[in-house]
């Protein structure tokens, strides 16, 4: 069964080396321009160089970093599409399950062999990609800190392989369910598709429950972590973009608020505003003890949201085999 | 030789609502080809696939070589279904091998002489061969398998009448060699004729008809008389099929006995007879 298994992948195998090879080439020779952009364009040190000069440095490798995650993404549902889909719906298809169902071996064991090898094989180009891009990407994550992204924490360490793996079996299932290719590769895509959309937005943020934290706002660390306040008609300051570092920020925006929680009276937050200069303005909004509260998951659960987020898709991988499995022996 | 191959009793097979078999009592002796005909839609593959362990019954009980199909039946069962399946992008030599890896008790010294003496190449993609190709290396994958009952689904229908006659020969060759017990399906009676010794005679989700061919023959005679005016028949005659011309009539009768005088009866006449009884849709006779 692992010959006609392999026999049966061959061509995808080879086709997936040869892509694999590729990328095993361009992946690293982006990381180390990176690295070589990193030294000569910022010095080494990201935090030392003017807005200007590291808006270039974004520039330059902004794209072919965003190409990389895309890719990243694209691989678990390519595989889900072209690996898993077919592998059993083609044989319905065309007939070959009953050739294959009237030899010595059982359809469990038919069907744990192909899942199993190829299974296997996902995990293999997944983790390579996810290697070669992790590494590649690391210095830039290091200086945009945004690791808890939605493109690069799914395209980063364990996570791409919890994807691919769910890719696959969703693929298989689909498959043997619908019992035709087209169709079959048309709904693991949707589904795949809406996890994927679903997963980062509606799930990722409440792995584990949020902090949520009032801090007090003094001028240097709003300069320092926010991309800007600002004052509507309303007598509202509104912090925008709050980040504190290596965090992921579930709060985009935050209203500042006095310590009891009441909102300051809008003629003396105006006060503030009216003063010239950009330093007096905050300085004056910190006088008035004003406070943001912000809800965020920290940097050091990084490695737990990743190990969670694997351990979820393997689950639903392990379901969507197991309906597999339950199916299999149904199929006439 | 043993016991029966295959006995059901009171098997039955439904897909939802539409029942594909029902009420099927048999009892296929070991050792012989049989013949499983019966129109298009009579339940012939529903009756293999439940053979084979594909298919599960939904009422009844059926039982192959002595047990229930199942996975401890798949070595002693060869099966090959309609339409000869066959993997499209693999080679003749990777079919043999996928029955070498697939099967513990795989004959790939007689898969490869037959392959050599049919002459086609072992590089060949099964998806370019004829027809009548793809049912020899079928039958050859699953007679090296060395199963004690062959099962085959329609093997030949969709063959041209030259690869029909070369197949059967094949097939029968292998019984000879073998000594395995082959259950055949076919909507075509004149092939079944020249290779069963057993025949099944399905329609309407019911069997027909069943035994050796021989006594069949004997036991069944066509009586044509006047019209209306057919004499006495004999008390164990039983009167399958009546038909009523202007001036005369004609009747197919089972009469185990014998009828003096009366006129015997081809297989096709024979199974003919009892498809009329059973359906009014005609059945495809093949020359």
């Amino acid at each position: 069964m692992i010959w006609l298994t392999w026999r049966q992948a061959r061509t995808q195998t080879l086709i997936a080396l040869a892509a694999l090879a590729v990328l095993a080439v361009a992946l690293p020779a982006l990381g180390l321009a990176l690295r070589e952009g990193y030294r000569v364009d910022l010095g080494g040190c990201a935090s030392c160089v003017d807005g200007a000069t590291l808006a270039r440095f974004e520039e330059r490798f902004g794209l072919l970093l965003l190409l990389a995650d895309v890719l990243l993404l694209a691989v678990p549902a390519l595989i889900g599409l072209f690996w898993g889909a077919p592998l059993i719906a083609r044989e319905l298809e065309t007939g070959t399950h009953r050739l294959v169902w009237s030899q010595s071996i059982t359809r469990g064991h038919w069907l744990a062999v192909k899942l199993g090898l190829l299974t296997l094989l996902t995990l293999a180009v997944t983790g390579a990609l996810s290697l070669l891009l992790t590494w590649a990407a690391s210095p830039w994550d290091l200086i945009m800190g945004n690791r808890f992204g939605a493109l690069e924490f799914a395209s980063r360490n364990v996570v791409p392989l919890g994807h691919a793996v769910f890719a696959f079996t969703l693929g298989v299932t689909t498959g043997l369910l619908i019992r035709r290719t087209v169709p079959a590769m048309a709904v693991t895509l949707a589904i795949f598709a809406v996890v994927q959309v679903a997963v980062p937005f509606a799930v990722r943020p409440h792995l584990r429950s949020p902090i949520t934290e009032s801090i007090a706002f003094d001028g240097a660390s709003a300069m320092k972590y926010a991309e800007g306040f600002s004052l509507n008609r309303e007598g509202e300051v509104w912090v925008e973009g709050y980040a504190l570092p290596g965090a992921w920020m579930l709060t985009g925006t935050a209203r500042l608020m006095l310590p009891d929680g009441t909102a300051p009276a809008k003629e003396l937050v105006e006060a503030c505003f009216e003063r010239g200069s950009p330093e007096e303005g905050p300085a004056c909004l910190q006088r008035l003890g004003l406070r943001l509260t912000v809800s965020y998951q920290p940097g050091e659960r990084y490695w737990t949201f990743q190990w969670l987020e694997l351990a979820g898709f393997l689950t639903l991988a392990a379901a969507s085999a197991g309906i597999a499995f339950w199916r299999v022996r149904r199929v006439s | 030789m043993t016991g029966p191959v295959l006995t059901a009793r009171g098997l039955g097979k439904r897909y939802g609502r539409r029942v594909a078999l029902t009420g099927i009592d048999l009892d296929v002796p070991a050792g012989r080809i049989t013949g499983l005909v019966g129109p298009n839609g009579a339940g012939k593959s529903t009756l293999l696939g439940l053979a084979s362990g594909i298919l599960a019954p939904t009422e009844g009980a059926i039982t192959v070589l002595g047990a229930r199909p199942g996975p401890a039946q798949l070595p002693r069962v060869g099966f090959v279904a309609q339409d000869t399946p066959l993997y499209a992008g693999l080679t003749v030599a990777d079919h043999l091998r996928l029955g070498a890896r697939l099967n513990p008790r795989f004959d790939t010294a007689l898969a490869t002489a037959r392959i050599t003496a049919l002459g086609l190449d072992p590089r060949q993609r099964a998806g370019r061969l004829s027809g009548g190709q793809r049912a020899q290396l079928a039958l050859a994958v699953a007679a090296a398998k060395r199963p004690e009952l062959l099962l085959f689904d329609e093997p030949v229908a969709a063959l041209d009448p030259l690869a029909r006659r070369t197949f059967l020969s094949s097939l029968m060759e292998f019984v000879a060699d073998l000594g395995v017990s082959v259950i055949l399906s076919s909507h075509l009676i004149a092939d079944l004729e020249r290779v069963c010794d057993h025949l099944i005679v399905l329609a309407n989700a019911r069997v027909q008809v069943a035994g050796e061919v021989d006594d069949l023959l004997e036991q069944h005679v066509r009586i044509v008389g006047d019209r209306g005016d057919f004499g006495a028949l004999p008390a164990d005659a039983e009167v399958i099929q009546a038909e009523h011309g202007t001036r005369q009539s004609s009747m197919v009768v089972r009469a185990p006995g014998g009828v003096p005088g009366a006129e015997r009866l081809g297989l096709e006449d024979l199974v003919l007879a009892y498809l009329g009884r059973a359906t009014d849709r005609p059945l495809e006779v093949a020359r």
